[in-house]
């Protein structure tokens, strides 16, 4: 076997000794001008191969040897065959452009399955009454800025309530909600779920509706948000989306922190719409049950984009909810 | 001390000037980037830790510095148990804290009284794990050393409404830097503070400047928004836009002139330091590498990683005036990497 040429170090002086190892049958010489030694090949421990990276001999002893002559390494301590693999497959162009593509359908696959599916899962386990702070905040601050007393009859409200308790009754999993009655000026006609299931009704939205099946729609679309724990799936599939893009990105230091942000943004919109479609599909199944129409979904709808005020138009990659022709022509195949 | 030995140093007219250099590529690094997170996304995040060690073995083993290269050898095993706990935390952190928001409160009570136990875990574990001519690096600072530094500045920070916030960071880069030691050798530093203050102020300026730039050409760019309606969203992203390049040129300025200025203040056995970054040369090279990894959606990352490095090193120089052969610290032990995987998850500025 040929000999490697190298570097001794002996570990307890920074001093560089220009050696020759010599292997010869499973013991290594090294030999320099002020070096003299000899080791089982079975004693001492090789560095892993990365690249063109020297490699380190460490020695029994504290003493180190280190060696560009990557090759000659290799034939003198044969490698585990894990590490074998890993090196060869970051040896090869072609292997990084299949990984490229095998870390792009990785990536589609976690995103799209994988996080919500944990997600959800996780969610379950989860006890609504851990949002009970939170919704009890949300609904003050609401109440703070934006959102005033309702000004429906004491009556009218009694009805409404009364009829969305008889729809949810109709499924075998409606989840526990509270719903509440707002007059909200500034935002207009909505309704919204906020955590620990309370579901806020607007009085604009109780006068926009033109039946009480449109309102009840849109009602039903807010439990399907509770029902399926949309709030706080979302908290986690934040955090985990968080770290997901950190561990891409990670290892470009802080000025990155704005190419950390914006897949960051962009995954929490897609996640967002998912939930959109998840709860419009919950509304159309209890409707179905109660034998309102999906048409009263799409005309409230186009009502409500219609009168809501325009805002900056977002690219429907960013935006929260789905394109409202979307929601309408998936009403139609209901 | 410093001044004294600055002195001596600087009547030395021959100093030998040693500069490192990267001697891998970015392709190279690319594919061990790519292969390595493939294993890290197969195995659910597990592989991660091995993945560190790889690509952190390949850029140090790639750093030459006076003909020899430097070596990283933490445990991949140490690194994995740190991220766990690290990751448990951070969920905890971000579900806790988005339920009951007050808890916020308690968190950065925690945070702050644990800051120096992680700071000095994780640099301890980071200069253990370094080496170069088979020596290892050490940070032998004990927790109760940077108990007043960590605990007390910042709340004199907080008590002087920030202006003592200068002050603090040249006394934390200087904590920093002269706990660190090659083997038995330890590093001096002593940072000017009255120049960080005129770092600061500079850049204080640079935003200021820049931000009323920004809002001008908000002003002027608003009607577009109002005659098209459909490139509104343009008019909203470009100020944003100018506040975040008035940040990173002001971030970058910071980061040069710190570090700078941090190790031109540095001395050690027989050699002290320089370091020339450009503010410019670094805000480009942030936004430059922005843009890329933007771009390329992240697979300009190693190629950021490689060309910044290479920036950091060709701008930074050891002068020898005396050579001295280093000795060994006896009796190094490894320490786990908790601290180190905390403060990198919540993003702790262990700042050189």
């Amino acid at each position: 076997m040929s000999t490697i040429a190298a570097h001794y170090f002996d570990g307890r002086r920074a001093l560089r000794h220009p050696v020759t190892l010599v292997p010869a049958g499973g013991r290594i010489k090294i030999v320099g001008r002020e070096v003299n030694a000899e080791f089982e090949s079975s004693r001492v421990r090789v560095s892993t191969r990365i690249a063109a990276t020297p490699r380190w001999i460490f020695l029994p002893g504290g003493g180190a040897c280190v060696s560009d002559d990557n090759d000659a390494i290799d034939r003198l301590v044969r490698e585990r065959p894990m590490q074998r693999v890993v090196h060869r497959m970051e040896a090869r162009p072609a292997f990084a452009a299949l990984a490229v593509l095998l870390v792009a359908a990785l990536f589609w696959a976690i995103v799209d399955y994988g996080l919500p599916y944990a997600a959800a899962r996780v969610a379950e386990h989860i006890p609504v009454e851990a949002e009970d702070v939170l919704g009890r905040e949300a609904l003050a601050g609401m109440d703070q800025f934006g959102l005033a007393p309702s000004g429906l009859p004491e009556e009218r409200r009694a009805a409404l309530a009364a009829k969305l308790e008889a729809l949810a009754a109709l499924a075998p999993d409606a989840p526990a909600y509270r719903l509440e009655f707002r007059a909200a000026p500034i935002i207009g006609a909505n309704a919204f779920a906020l955590p620990s299931g309370i579901v806020v009704l607007t009085d604009e939205l109780v006068a926009l509706a033109q039946t009480d099946e449109e309102i009840l729609a849109v009602l039903a679309h807010e439990l399907g948000h509770v029902r399926h724990r949309h709030i706080m799936r979302r908290l986690l599939e934040g955090s985990a989306v968080a770290l997901l893009v950190a561990g891409v990105t990670g290892d470009v230091a802080a000025a990155t922190s704005l190419a950390a942000a914006a897949p960051t943004l962009v995954l929490q919109s897609k996640f967002s719409r998912d939930n959109e479609r998840e709860a419009d599909a919950y509304a159309f199944s209890l409707m179905r049950r109660a034998g309102i129409g999906p048409q009263h979904f799409a005309a409230v709808l186009a009502r409500m984009e219609a009168q809501a005020p325009r805002g900056p138009m977002l690219p429907t990659f960013l935006s929260s909810h789905p394109a409202t022709e979307e929601r309408k022509a998936l009403s139609g195949s209901q | 001390m410093s001044a004294s030995v600055q002195a001596e140093a600087a009547s030395v007219t021959a100093e030998r000037v040693v500069r490192p250099g990267f001697h891998g590529s970015a392709a190279e690094y690319f594919r061990i980037w790519i292969v390595n997170l493939l294993f890290t996304l197969l195995t659910l995040g597990i592989y991660s830790a091995w993945a560190k060690v790889r690509k952190f073995r390949y850029l140090y083993g790639n750093t030459r510095l006076d003909g020899d290269s430097f070596n990283y050898f933490a445990s991949a095993r140490a690194i994995l148990k740190g991220r766990i706990l690290a990751v448990v935390v951070f969920f905890v952190y971000a579900i806790v804290t988005e339920l009951v928001p007050d808890s916020i409160w308690a968190f950065l009570a925690a945070g702050i009284a644990l800051l120096p136990l992680i700071l000095v875990r994780a640099l301890r574990f980071n200069a253990r794990n370094s080496a170069w001519r088979g020596l290892r690096f050490d940070f032998p600072a004990r927790v109760r050393e940077a108990l007043p530094m960590y605990l007390g500045m910042p709340l004199l920070v907080v008590v002087t409404l920030g202006l003592a916030f200068p002050w603090f960071m040249a006394r934390h880069k200087q904590f920093v830097i002269s706990h660190h030691a090659f083997g038995t050798s330890p590093l001096g530093c002593a940072i000017p503070v009255g120049k960080v203050y005129g770092i600061y102020f500079r850049a204080g300026l640079i935003i200021a400047g820049m931000s009323v730039v920004a809002v001008l050409g908000a002003m002027v760019v608003s009607p577009v928004a109002v005659l098209v309606p459909r490139a509104g969203w343009l008019a909203f992203l470009l100020p944003v836009l100018a506040i975040y390049i008035a940040y990173a040129f002001a971030y970058a300025y910071l980061q040069a002139r710190l570090t700078n200025l941090a190790w031109d203040s540095t001395y050690g056995a027989g050699v002290r330091f320089s370091s020339t970054l450009g503010a410019i040369d670094l805000a480009g090279l942030y936004i430059s590498n922005l843009l890329a990894i933007l771009f390329t959606l992240g697979l300009a990352v190693p190629w950021a990683v490689v060309r910044t490095l290479r920036y950091r090193l060709e701008n930074f120089a050891m002068l020898v005036s005396e050579e001295t052969v280093h000795e060994a610290a006896p009796g190094l032990v490894n320490i786990g990497a908790a601290g180190q995987e905390l403060g990198e998850i919540f993003n702790v500025d262990f700042g050189v």
